[in-house]
């Protein structure tokens, strides 16, 4: 039997019964029914890291209530540091230095105050009672009860953009992250895609303020930005596999690595650029996700 | 287009248990899928095609269908960048500084999207597509007034901003969980392009009340809308039909 065929005859199997969306273990044991003899070299053709290990199943319901708490996250960050809500700058007016500065930081909080209303709206229509709003601490001290990781994100204005950034960059990181588990429910996951890249533009945005501001920082998540958070720590987690220059596809039915280093023409500038600059380039074209664990733990930093 | 909005039939989709468990695909359903799937791309490769108009490039149904839509678009992107860099508009930019630099990388993102839609695709790829840009003053930064043609930056947006609303409404046709994945980290990257391109034309319209809606939700366009667009920049027999993607 040819691989091709064990996998034509596997799918015959999986659509046979269609009632049970098979996940991979099942599809394994399957597999182990009709040949042990293939399944290591068929494991070996599996390198992806997205399928293999243990993967997250999150119900929409599960994805709906992430998103909230990010958003909710998001917008009273931002209320605080416009003075809508208290425990922000002691001069809310003076904080931003400039308009243009306030003007954007208003059109993003607006934003984030319409998302909360949609998933909120989004929960309560499906008959799901909420969560509790938990109370929040930007400065990362959990009210006082452990070291703070941004003292002065109310009263320094680059603290404060840095937060934001780091927000920002984990709330598209995280949708991007859920949209699997919304993917058979095509309104949900398209209130989800068009949150997730309006999100993305907030980000883009926020790291341009900082990088008028003097910060090396590109509108995209990059390998020449300078760090913002100190390796081993819950924020770091947002931009630990972010440099990931490696893709998958999947051709002729085997899982494949994408060839950016070696024979795929991407490196077509005059002149080329170094093997590490390109490398560089394919980090940056791609924004990579990160599981709902990842996005809570930073959630948690910030509430107690 | 959908429209997010709080009216009866949503909430007729909204009645559906939530807690079901919606688990990642199998692999060799997902497998078998393509096999199948690339089957009947080549069997779809005639441009004789019933539904397919005479002249246009069927970028064909299923999932390879929406790879090659999304190979077509990055196509589009990838060749405006390209041209760019032989414009006055780029030559004049000073090295190193902070607007050449950002074209530089978009250059770059464009090409290796496009390269990786092609190699996902293998000999499924529709062909390389020729791009009329007649309609682009590659010499001016941003519209003359009076002027009919785009500048370079008014092009950037238009195609950025086509892309992200591309993809936001290409996501419900993918069948892949894996390919799903990587049209998000795509579309983001893609927005991130569309916010730095407006904030140079005018800093601060980053997100434009033209590119969301009341609920802050980021506009999608269905295959239909963006090909209506971006077909202006194509030249005969490299129209795109995408009537098959549903």
């Amino acid at each position: 039997m040819d691989f091709l065929n064990l996998l034509a005859r596997l799918a015959t199997l999986d659509t046979e019964a269609p009632a049970t969306a098979a996940p991979r273990r099942a599809a394994l044991s399957r597999l182990g029914q009709v040949g042990t003899a293939l399944l290591p070299a068929l494991l070996a053709a599996l390198p992806a890291p997205a399928l293999a290990g243990t993967k997250e199943t999150r119900t929409r319901l599960d994805v709906l209530k992430l998103a909230l708490k990010l958003e909710l996250l998001e917008n009273e960050f931002y209320s605080r540091a416009l003075g809508l809500t208290p425990g922000g700058p002691t001069n809310p007016a003076a904080f931003f230095v400039t308009t243009a500065n306030r003007a954007a930081i208003q059109t993003i909080q607006s934003h984030e105050a319409q998302h909360v209303a949609l998933f909120t709206r989004l929960i309560t229509d499906a008959g799901s009672p909420l969560d509790a709003v938990p109370n929040f601490d930007f400065t990362g001290s959990k009210n006082g009860t452990q070291p703070a990781l941004y003292p002065d994100v109310y009263t320094n204005l680059d603290t404060f953009l840095k937060v934001a950034q780091l927000l920002e960059d984990a709330g598209v990181r995280a949708y991007k992250g859920q949209v699997e588990f919304i993917q058979t429910d095509n309104y949900t996951l398209e209130a989800a895609l068009r949150t997730h890249s309006t999100e993305a533009r907030h980000a883009a945005h926020i790291r341009t303020m900082r990088r008028q501001r003097g910060a090396n920082v590109k509108s995209w998540v990059s390998p020449a930005d300078a760090p913002i958070t100190t390796a081993g720590t819950v924020p770091d987690a947002v931009y630990s596999t972010e440099s990931n220059t490696t893709q998958y596809i999947v051709r002729n039915s085997v899982i494949t690595k994408v060839p950016f280093d070696s024979s795929l023409p991407i490196n077509v500038g005059t002149p080329p650029l170094s093997a590490a600059a390109i490398l560089a380039k394919v980090a940056e074209a791609f924004d990579e996700p990160v599981e709902a664990a990842t996005a809570e733990a930073l959630l948690q930093l910030f509430t107690y | 287009m959908s429209n997010i909005q709080h009216n009866g039939s949503d909430e007729a989709e909204f009645a559906k248990p939530l807690y079901t468990p919606i688990k990642r695909r199998s692999f060799f359903m997902y497998a078998g899928a393509t096999a199948g799937a690339t089957a009947l791309l080549l069997s779809g490769c005639d441009d004789d095609d019933d539904n397919n108009p005479v002249g246009m490039v069927d970028v064909g149904s299923g999932d390879p269908g929406v790879l090659n839509y999304a190979y077509a678009l990055e196509q589009l992107e990838a060749a405006f960048y390209t041209t760019l860099r032989t414009g006055t508009y780029y030559t004049g930019l000073a090295a190193g500084s902070a607007e050449k630099s950002a074209l530089d990388d978009l250059y770059y993102h464009e090409v290796i999207h496009r390269e990786l839609f092609k190699t996902a695709l293998g000999s499924g790829a529709i062909k390389g597509l020729e791009v009329d840009f007649s309609n682009i003053d590659f010499n001016a930064r941003t519209s003359a007034s009076g002027s009919s043609k785009l500048g370079v930056l008014d092009a950037a947006k238009a195609f950025e901003d086509l892309g992200v609303a591309a993809y936001n409404g290409a996501g419900k046709y993918i069948t892949s969980a894996d390919y799903l994945t990587l049209a998000g980290k795509i579309v983001s990257v893609e927005a991130r392009h569309a916010a730095l391109i407006r904030d140079l034309i005018s800093n601060g319209t980053f997100v434009g009340s033209d590119v969301i809606d009341g609920n802050a939700l980021e506009r999608s366009k269905e295959p239909s809308e963006v090909v209506a667009t971006a077909n202006a920049f194509l030249k005969d027999g490299s129209k795109l039909n995408v009537s098959n993607i549903k």
